[in-house]
């Protein structure tokens, strides 16, 4: 049967929207932050993994996104959408201003000027207090009136399926193609015929505006909005996510940050263990899940550079393939792997 | 005889790196129907020159024209656009794309392509350079001699006006030399315009209908084949004759 990883994903799909209402309070929040995350890796999959722009500014956008639309809403009381609207807009025109700016820039270089992009924003949120609450945190309107959280949920849900089929079709396409031809040798792809300026340009742009979405919506779901979202450590997480899921595709970057999530909420809470080893007692602490990640994370840059899910993608992709197929066609073609 | 259209032309390129001068006011034009050979010791300037007149390098004095127009400092995927493929010294492949997507992304570049009229037309110049059966292999895992002949594919893909090949015979096992050479030929009979940079003089020499010679950044010689190998200016350049 063709396509049964779609049909089954379809149904994981269903039975999530179906069960979502008896979840309780607390994981349903889980699985909103897990989607927003969702949206933010992906989207850094589109400028990392894909056009090998390896930029340390897409939370810096997130923030971004946030505060634009918070701060439109009310200023202005326009309608929230519309306020998310206007910070995917901001995001673009921002993010196509700083792929100009560095357009002669890669690796460590490019990593090195969007972090200090992404401290320049942080603070200026931090210090312009007056404006955006500072430290303190900009208190932002609700986007439903209802109390609980599974309105968010099927937002959160509705933009995340949104944003993959948006850069689905885009990797699928000519563009996806001329991307990862730029991110592969950037004279070459010139002598054959891509616009490499235009393309960086607009990676940053539409990747920029993914992480302005995600940062908007998260402004009106959290209620208080602090300049922390555009951190550093935000941005580390980010790449743990998309790095340990694997970065050059969005499905496993969308599993990446789904994994951690859910992970990293199963080993901060309450659950202290004492295990006996070889005659002693090792204590497992909250505290050490950091650490733990750090490790997941260097294990996998030394033994599975292109992320742990994605062997389990390739062998979900062939479900339902016949034997005698995948006897004859022993590799996944890349270009169905995609996406 | 009719008179051969110009479709490029290099006049007066000079090019420096600090304080050396790569190209020092080299006049070079590329006739329709030609296939050159370009021959000179090591950093005679052949790749500035080649880096110049794809667009890959701006010249510090002189000017590129592409069929008698200017083309103002253009950038490089803009040469290709109007019909200017190339090759590298050192192959420069898609690595972790498929042989079909490396030939798939100049077929897209062209102004009303379609994917599945880039994907036969890739299939056709995959056939034709005996890649066919390595279509979805990762363009990383091909022989030297085999990613030379799908950089030559790429170029094709542009359906250029004229092929700069930068040094394609350089490292390949004979079998696959003597397999380029003739599918150069071949192309050439078919009327593709070619460029060839190497400094295998037996490869250059079998498939070169004029031969041009650089020497310290300057053109020395520029002529048939069996007049410029026999000029004392050449001989002296590459020997100490």
């Amino acid at each position: 049967m063709r396509h049964l990883h779609v049909y089954v994903l379809m149904a994981l799909a269903a039975l999530a929207l179906f069960f979502a209402p008896g979840m309780n309070q607390y994981w349903m929040h889980v699985a909103i932050m897990a989607m927003i995350y969702s949206i933010l890796t992906s989207s850094w999959s589109l400028l990392a993994g894909y056009a090998g722009l390896f930029s340390l500014g897409h939370m810096a956008f997130a923030s971004i996104g946030g505060y634009t639309s918070a701060l439109l809403v009310k200023w202005f009381g326009i309608p929230i959408p519309l306020g998310i609207a206007a910070a995917i807009a901001m995001c673009f025109v921002l993010g196509a201003f700083i792929g100009w700016v560095c357009l002669r820039m890669s690796g460590p270089y490019l990593a090195i000027f969007t972090l200090g992009f992404a401290e320049i924003i942080r603070i200026a949120f931090s210090t312009e207090d007056d404006i955006t609450g500072g430290m303190a945190g900009l208190h932002t309107e609700p986007i439903f009136a209802d109390t609980t959280r599974l309105p968010y949920f099927y937002a959160a849900f509705a933009l995340l399926a949104l944003s993959l089929l948006l850069m689905g079709l885009l990797v699928r396409s000519r563009w996806g193609l001329f991307l990862r031809a730029l991110r592969e040798d950037e004279q070459a792809a010139a002598a054959c015929g891509v616009a490499v300026a235009r393309f960086r340009i607009l990676a940053f742009a539409i990747a920029s505006s993914f992480a302005g979405l995600a940062g908007g919506f998260y402004a009106h779901y959290i209620g208080v909005l602090t300049p922390g979202i555009g951190a550093l450590d935000y941005m580390a997480l980010l790449v743990v996510m998309t790095v340990i899921g694997g970065m050059e595709r969005l499905p496993t970057a969308v599993g990446g940050a789904i994994a951690i999530e859910f992970l990293l909420e199963l080993l901060r809470g309450s659950y202290r263990w004492d295990v006996p080893l070889l005659g002693i007692t090792v204590h497992y602490d909250p505290q050490w899940r950091l650490p733990f990640f750090g490790i997941i994370l260097l294990l996998t840059m030394r033994f599975a550079r292109n992320g742990l899910m994605t062997p389990l993608w390739l062998q979900f992709m062939r479900l339902g393939e016949a034997r005698a197929a995948s006897a004859a066609v022993p590799v996944v073609r890349e270009e169905d792997s995609r996406a | 005889m009719s008179e051969r259209a110009i479709l490029v032309r290099g006049a007066g390129v000079s090019k420096r790196f600090g304080g050396i001068l790569a190209n020092d006011s080299v006049e070079f034009a590329v006739e329709e129907g030609d296939l050159i050979g370009l021959i000179g010791p090591n950093g005679s300037g052949k790749t500035t020159l080649i880096n110049i007149l794809t667009g890959h390098l701006r010249p510090d004095g002189g000017e590129v024209m592409l069929r008698g127009h200017s083309t103002g400092g253009q950038a490089a995927h803009v040469y290709a656009v109007m019909g200017v493929a190339r090759t590298f010294q050192i192959t420069q492949l898609f690595s972790r794309m498929t042989v079909l997507e490396n030939l798939l992304v100049p077929g897209l570049t062209r102004p009303n392509s379609t994917r599945a009229e880039a994907t036969r037309r890739a299939r056709g110049y995959l056939e034709f350079l005996n890649l066919a059966h390595l279509e979805q292999l990762d363009a990383k895992n091909l022989s030297g001699g085999q990613q030379k002949l799908l950089e030559l594919g790429r170029c094709l893909m542009l359906e250029p006006a004229v092929l700069f090949l930068d040094e394609p015979f350089a490292g390949v096992h004979p079998q696959l030399r003597d397999e380029l050479i003739k599918r150069i030929q071949e192309l050439h009979n078919g009327g593709r315009t070619f460029v060839v940079v190497d400094h295998d003089m037996e490869s250059i020499l079998r498939i070169s209908k004029r031969l041009v010679v650089m020497a310290r950044g300057r053109k020395i010689a520029d002529g048939l084949p069996e007049v410029v190998r026999t000029d004392q200016t050449v001989l002296s350049a590459y020997a100490g004759l």
